[in-house]
């Protein structure tokens, strides 16, 4: 019985250090492609730097003309309206043509053009029309500005149709709704704690698809990994140290980045649990890293696995929910979304760090990622033993 | 330059190319499963934002107020709340982004004739999103403020509704969508989609075409040849901006054929400008694998300067003067800004050469830097 016993203790003790080694060779691997290393180095601070402090997905000073037929206190008034942050009013122009030139050489998006007797209109009680072209080839952007100018221009209108009656809208007499908003989680919509976040999540899932699955096509374009399978590794000891070191070296660049480039820099207030999110953050790698070996076991040289990435990554990053909404997808392409392990990491990271949400309500989210994770790498373990039968 | 040896070493990398049917099949299947799955799933529009409604009014008026939310195509009503609690819990699990809480004398307040206030909850961890639905909430209450308030004027001035309305909106806003009069998101995101996959997939395809070599040993075929560097590099690009040419065009088929994008501009001046910038992109392919000695490394460094790039610093989904100093430094670096312009410009403006010259003057530039940067890198006596 204590002999069975030990030689269990061995036995295990055998597998562990085989999957020790494993693991070290394959770091050891990786520390020495230096320029590999700068660029994993560069992807966890510099392009996290610079997507959070330089992104913004807002209309910020969209340049505007003006074409001012009236030449009166109130066309001054209302042009004087139009300011940052979201327009910056680039000066006059002479003439209607001037402005169809700027908007055609992207000098300008917006051009306002106020009427001649604007102001008479105006006084007088008479309807006016004030004309307001916007370039709309990027329709978002097109679409705010319009909504932003019709604000302006409505608040403007109502002063001065109150003023006439000699009322004033800050009189409390008037029957009117205003409405408080109040952004919760963001209040101030800082675009760099949402834009740092998701170029991280971007990142982490790059690496963990790419870096293991390319560990395993070198071994197998190269040959060495005769060499291994004539070892006494079984498939899944080959496998696994793979994901474990790549794992090891995103968590430490996601630490570096969590704790040297978006706490100090742009104040990400990181509300939840940190263990919750580096729990989170290691399974959903393990479950990326399963995509990456299952096309790893499709392709036989590595032009075939960075394309094969690709077909994978992009569609994962660009349908995720983050920089489009879903609610707006079409219901097929949705379907896309609810398969992509990004889609709940995503809302479980940004729920843990903006929301600071625990386990109590994410918990759909991560059994979520658990099946998926489950199910992917169950079909790439499979597939790689089938490779060697 | 010998366009024997340049022909020789192009046809070597073709063949090549093509007996990887996986490799082969693949260079032109990405390109086209990207524009469709991106082009319809990348809508820019915030549409269907999940809400709520706590109403503590329950009264007519504010009845009416909800359903203006819930007739809205830009809301998506999920029901009432009843407390403070519920709501908090609603928006942070994702199931709603706003909340609407309609405050007690709802209707009283308004008929009496004094301003009420609504409050909106807005979940702010999408900011874009946020910013949109504010605007979205303002407009809606604003729409009915004005009604409410003509209503108020006519009724207690004792003047017509007509001049009622004169008086609350004399100045209308008649808005002129350029290029793409109908604000469709397609028309704006599928040209742009050209740019981006053109940005993605040409530099894949040729950084593991040189590393490919260095890491197998082939590579020193070519060191103990007659070719010369730039012969070699040549060769090794026409392949490549070939096949890139040719999905170009399969792109541009879709953008106008398969998501009705309009195409005002001249097409000579386009194919002409597109292959510039699929020589660019490539360019930044063949530079990336000069650079690094393993495939791995090489595909690494060309998804890190390519992919996020192309989505963040080329106008694609934020226009380029709503970038801080930094993001415009490094949107000027690429050439995906330029081509941007270029592709919207042909697309939606339908203007040409002469008022887009500088961008092809810049990918023109950026080709040459590419290409000496790429021979100076690559020597046929390696010091390893």
């Amino acid at each position: 019985m204590n002999r069975k016993h030990k030689t269990f203790l061995s036995r295990t003790g055998i597998w562990l250090l085989r999957l020790r080694v494993m693991t070290v060779k394959e770091l050891l691997q990786l520390s020495r492609d230096f320029i590999l290393i700068f660029f994993v180095v560069y992807a966890f601070t510099l392009d996290i730097y610079s997507a959070g402090a330089g992104v913004t997905l807002q209309l910020n000073k969209a340049a505007m003309v003006f074409h001012d037929n009236d030449r009166s206190f109130a066309s001054r008034e209302l042009i004087g309206r139009f300011q940052e942050p979201h327009f910056s009013n680039k000066g006059e122009i002479s003439h209607p043509s001037e402005g169809v030139r700027l908007l055609d050489r992207d000098r300008a998006m917006i051009v306002l053009d106020i009427p001649p007797r604007f102001q008479e209109c105006l006084l007088m009680g008479e309807p006016a029309n004030v004309q307001f072209q916007v370039d709309a080839t990027n329709s978002v952007l097109g679409f705010l500005a319009a909504s932003y100018g019709e604000r302006i221009v409505g608040e403007f209108g109502m002063e001065a149709g109150l003023k006439r009656l000699g009322m004033s809208t800050g009189n409390v007499a008037a029957p009117m709704i205003k409405d408080d908003h109040r952004v919760w989680f963001n209040p101030n919509q800082n675009d760099a704690w949402f834009m740092s976040i998701t170029e991280l999540l971007n990142i982490i899932t790059v690496f963990s698809i790419l870096l293991p699955a390319a560990a395993m096509v070198r071994e197998k374009e190269r040959g060495t990994i005769e060499q291994l399978l004539v070892s006494p590794l079984t498939p899944f000891q080959i496998m696994v140290p793979k994901m474990l070191a790549m794992t090891l070296v995103i968590l430490a660049g996601t630490a570096v980045s969590l704790f040297a480039v978006m706490e100090p820099l742009f104040h990400v207030p990181i509300k939840g649990s940190v263990l919750l999110f580096f729990g989170v953050t290691t399974l959903y790698i393990l479950n990326t890293a399963g995509l990456g070996l299952f096309a790893a076991t499709i392709a036989r040289n590595l032009a075939q696995v960075g394309m094969l990435t690709v077909l994978i990554v992009a569609p994962m990053i660009f349908l995720s929910g983050a920089w489009t909404p879903p609610e707006a997808m079409a219901p097929w392409m949705r379907l896309f979304m609810y398969i992509s392990p990004l889609h709940y990491y995503i809302d479980s990271c940004l729920g843990i760090l903006l929301k600071g949400a625990g386990l109590e309500i994410l918990w759909d989210s991560v059994l979520i990622m658990v099946l998926l994770g489950g199910a992917v790498f169950g079909v790439g373990m499979w597939r790689f033993r089938r490779q060697f039968e | 330059m010998n366009g024997k040896r340049i022909l020789a070493v192009a046809h070597k990398e073709w063949r090549e190319i093509i007996r990887d049917r996986l490799f082969f099949s693949l260079a032109f299947m990405v390109p086209a499963f990207l524009m469709i799955l991106l082009g319809y799933g990348i809508s820019l529009d915030v549409e269907n934002i999940p809400f709520v409604v706590m109403d503590q009014d329950g009264s007519r008026m504010s009845r009416e107020y909800t359903y203006r939310f819930i007739d809205s195509r830009y809301f998506d009503f999920k029901g009432y709340a009843h407390d403070d609690h519920t709501l908090k819990m609603l928006l942070t699990d994702n199931k709603v982004r706003a909340a609407i809480i309609i405050p007690e004398h709802f209707q009283k307040d308004l008929l009496m004739g004094r301003p009420t206030h609504v409050q909106t909850l807005i979940d702010g961890t999408f900011p874009f999103r946020a910013q949109t639905t504010k605007g979205y909430v303002t407009a809606i209450s604003t729409a009915m403020s004005r009604e409410l308030l003509a209503e108020y004027l006519a009724r207690t001035r004792g003047i017509s509704h007509e001049r009622a309305w004169g008086i609350v909106q004399p100045v209308k806003l008649a808005v002129r969508y350029l290029y793409n009069q109908s604000v469709k998101s397609i028309w704006s995101v599928a040209p742009k989609l050209i740019m981006v996959i053109m940005m993605l997939s040409p530099p894949f395809l040729t950084a593991l075409g040189v590393v490919r070599e260095k890491e197998s040993g082939s590579i020193y075929n070519i060191y103990a040849s007659t070719v010369k560097r730039g012969e070699f590099l040549l060769g090794k690009l026409i392949p490549y901006v070939a096949i890139s040419t040719m999905n170009l065009f399969i792109l541009w088929l879709m953008a106008t054929k398969l998501y009705g994008a309009p195409f005002k501009g001249q097409i000579i001046f386009f194919v002409l400008s597109s292959i510039l910038y699929v020589v660019c992109t490539t360019g930044i392919g063949l530079v990336a694998s000069l650079f690094v000695r393993t495939q791995i490394a090489a595909i690494i460094v060309t998804i890190i300067l390519t992919m996020i790039p192309a989505v963040l610093y080329s106008g694609c989904l934020i226009p380029i003067p709503s970038l801080s100093g930094q993001a415009q430094t490094i949107a000027h670096m690429l050439p995906a800004m330029y081509y941007t312009n270029i592709v919207m410009g042909s697309f939606l403006k339908g203007v040409g050469l002469k008022s887009l010259w500088p961008n092809v003057l810049i990918l023109a530039g950026y080709a040459t830097v590419l290409f000496t940067i790429g021979f100076s890198l690559f020597s046929k006596r390696p010091r390893s």
